[in-house]
């Protein structure tokens, strides 16, 4: 019986600044030292962790296209976060995963894609785009939205910058409060969804953020006549285990580790606790 | 399987022969009753009323290692081949049924290796309860005070012998190795041991008829009733500690200057932390939500997703809240909501 306990050292490759300020967040990028390929799914989340300090569950944020490395983007936030914010290029850390179903994003081959991201919320969203211009001619249009606090607080911001030059993704960024050098949109995440308006023909559309962003941008996708098997979001909880046995990740019935983290809309209304 | 008679002055014979296996059993302590693993069998006590520790702890303990780590991150874990096979001597059949209910958490899709390997290493024992408590209610649950279900072996108390029930091929491989201790039962015994049963059925007074109560919850998530019933808790947990269905975990490091290890210990969804994000926010910030989410895990939940209740009526969370938070009149009030 394998232990799914038993991390796997991975050592740190490289470390990118996403956001300064007093919510920084990096990217680290590791390999596994074993030589193993982790064979994830867009979607599916790992526990990160540092011997001795203890294990948080982040998203993974590169695509499994990319092969030979994972990425995970993480907010210093609490003590594991901390920890690995204090960390170098060379140090090893551990990782155990992947967990969680993913988004099923090959069902999706054939159709228009929308990403709606708040924050560090944009994390789990990245593989779904690595993943598509990996794949490009299988997927319809790809509209990614995404917005944070200020300027300083987007992730990813030279990657979606790049993006916007290209033909076959359309970025559409935003702020919350306007400064001197935004040319772009000055708005909460789900105004601006409503000012991009997509279409929901043939269209999927996921979204990621803080709680009270993704309860309204499906409101707006709903108003835009998306229906609710056509939303997918991805959750997050405090998490131990991983494997759906420590308990506390529960929505309703549900363990976010195990059944989640990807939800429709469709399965999520119907859970007390969203 | 068969039905012997082991005088009860033999008991310590029988548990001295196992010394092979490591024994659980209760033992007294001052005033209360503690499930522990013993080494001299004259130490076991077959009172099991104050049983303030539970049998659950010989397969899932209160705090286990998981791994442990040097300054190199090399991580070595100990080999469950090398653990001894257990017998855990002394169970009351409620907690003997909560294996069942634990089994499938912690097999699963991703199996749990430190409890299924404890788990299929132990020899449940059980001892009947001619003498139910005040808040035993074992029989609203699908259970009864001489149930068998989850043991391998189950003794019976009759006067100056035990009755004892060989249940499963695993029983019966204890009791080989002890044949000589063992008398055959005649059918005076057996008769015996029927009208304790019966009596014993008809002094639990507690009772709870669970039809329609999930489907009641799944109505009522918002209601203030919520509010109303968490007034009188303290979060305090012993409900949790104390119940033999309950499983949440947490996972802790332990480090030192040089080394360090990983464990895990019981937790409680009594507790704001248990479910704290690193942010702040917290889903279920106060006791009404953590008093709610414990009945629902326990009476939908699991229902849901494993199809029985999380509960076996054991009735010690009723006993030994501090505040008489009576999970029996939580239950009715539910039903009784309109």
């Amino acid at each position: 019986m394998k232990n799914p306990y038993l991390p796997e050292i991975a050592k740190i490759m490289d470390i990118r600044d996403e956001a300064l300020g007093g919510r920084p967040i990096k990217t680290f990028k590791v390999v596994l030292s074993n030589g193993h390929e982790f064979n994830h799914k867009p979607g599916q989340c790992a526990m990160v962790g540092i011997l001795g300090i203890g294990e948080s569950m982040i998203s993974i944020a590169s695509s499994p296209t990319q092969k030979g490395y994972l990425e995970f983007s993480i907010m210093k936030m609490g003590k594991v976060t901390s920890a690995l914010h204090a960390c170098e290029v060379g140090d090893t850390i551990t990782v155990r995963g992947p967990y969680g179903n993913g988004f099923p994003i090959d069902d999706w081959k054939g159709k228009n894609i929308v990403t709606i991201g708040g924050g560090i919320g944009q994390a789990p969203l990245r593989p779904i785009l690595q993943y598509i211009l990996d794949n490009r001619n299988d997927f319809g249009q790809l509209d990614i939205i995404y917005g944070a606090r200020t300027s300083n607080d987007l992730c990813f911001k030279n990657e979606l910058l790049e993006l916007e030059k290209r033909k076959d993704a359309r970025v559409h960024l935003s702020i919350d409060v306007g400064e001197p050098d935004w040319t772009q949109f000055v708005g909460f995440v789900p105004t601006n969804l409503l000012q991009v308006k997509p279409s929901p023909e043939n269209t999927i559309a996921i979204t990621c953020g803080p709680v009270v962003m993704i309860k309204y941008v499906i409101k707006n996708l709903l108003e835009l006549g998306f229906s609710d098997e056509q939303i997918f979001t991805t959750l997050e909880n405090r998490m131990k285990c991983g494997i759906g046995k420590c308990g506390r990740c529960n929505v309703g019935n549900l363990y976010v580790c195990k059944d989640g983290p990807v939800f429709t809309y469709a399965t999520l209304k119907n859970l007390p606790e969203f | 399987m068969g039905t012997l008679i082991l005088q009860k002055d033999k008991l310590k014979d029988f548990l001295s022969s196992l010394d092979e296996y490591t024994l659980w059993a209760p033992v007294q302590k001052d005033t209360i009753t503690l499930f522990e693993v013993i080494k001299d069998p004259k130490n076991v006590s077959l009172d099991l009323k104050h049983q303030a520790k539970i049998p659950k702890e010989a397969v899932f303990p209160q705090t286990e290692l998981l791994f442990s780590f040097d300054k190199d991150g090399i991580i070595k874990k100990t080999d469950s081949r090398e653990m001894k096979e257990s017998i855990v001597f002394g169970i009351r059949p409620c907690d003997a049924r909560s294996f069942l209910i634990l089994d499938p958490v912690f097999e699963g899709a991703i199996p749990d290796p430190y409890y299924l390997s404890r788990r299929n290493k132990a020899i449940l024992v059980g001892l009947t309860c001619t003498e139910p408590f005040s808040n035993c209610f074992c029989t609203s649950l699908g259970g009864n005070p001489f149930s068998q279900k989850g043991l391998d072996l189950i003794f019976t108390e009759l006067n100056g012998k035990f009755y004892v029930e060989v249940v499963t091929e695993k029983g019966k491989k204890i009791i080989d190795k002890t044949s000589s201790l063992f008398t055959a039962a005649s059918t005076e015994d057996t008769k015996q041991r029927e009208e304790l049963a019966q009596a014993s059925e008809s002094k639990i007074k507690r009772q709870i008829n669970l039809n329609g109560i999930p489907e009641k919850l799944a109505m009522i998530f918002e209601h203030p009733f919520w509010k109303q019933i968490a007034t009188k808790c303290i979060g305090c947990g012993i409900c949790t500690y104390t119940c033999p269905t309950c499983y949440c975990f947490d996972i802790q490091d332990e480090p030192t200057l040089r080394k360090g290890r990983r464990v895990r210990i019981w937790d409680s969804c009594m507790f704001g932390e248990y479910t704290l994000h690193a942010s702040g926010h917290n889903p279920r910030p106060t006791r009404a939500e953590r008093l709610k989410n414990r009945i629902y895990h326990k009476f939908k939940f699991n229902v849901d997703n494993f199809g029985v209740p999380g509960c076996v009526g054991c009735g010690r969370c009723i006993s030994l809240c501090p505040f008489n938070v009576d999970l029996i009149e939580s239950l009715s009030a539910i039903k009784s909501i309109e």
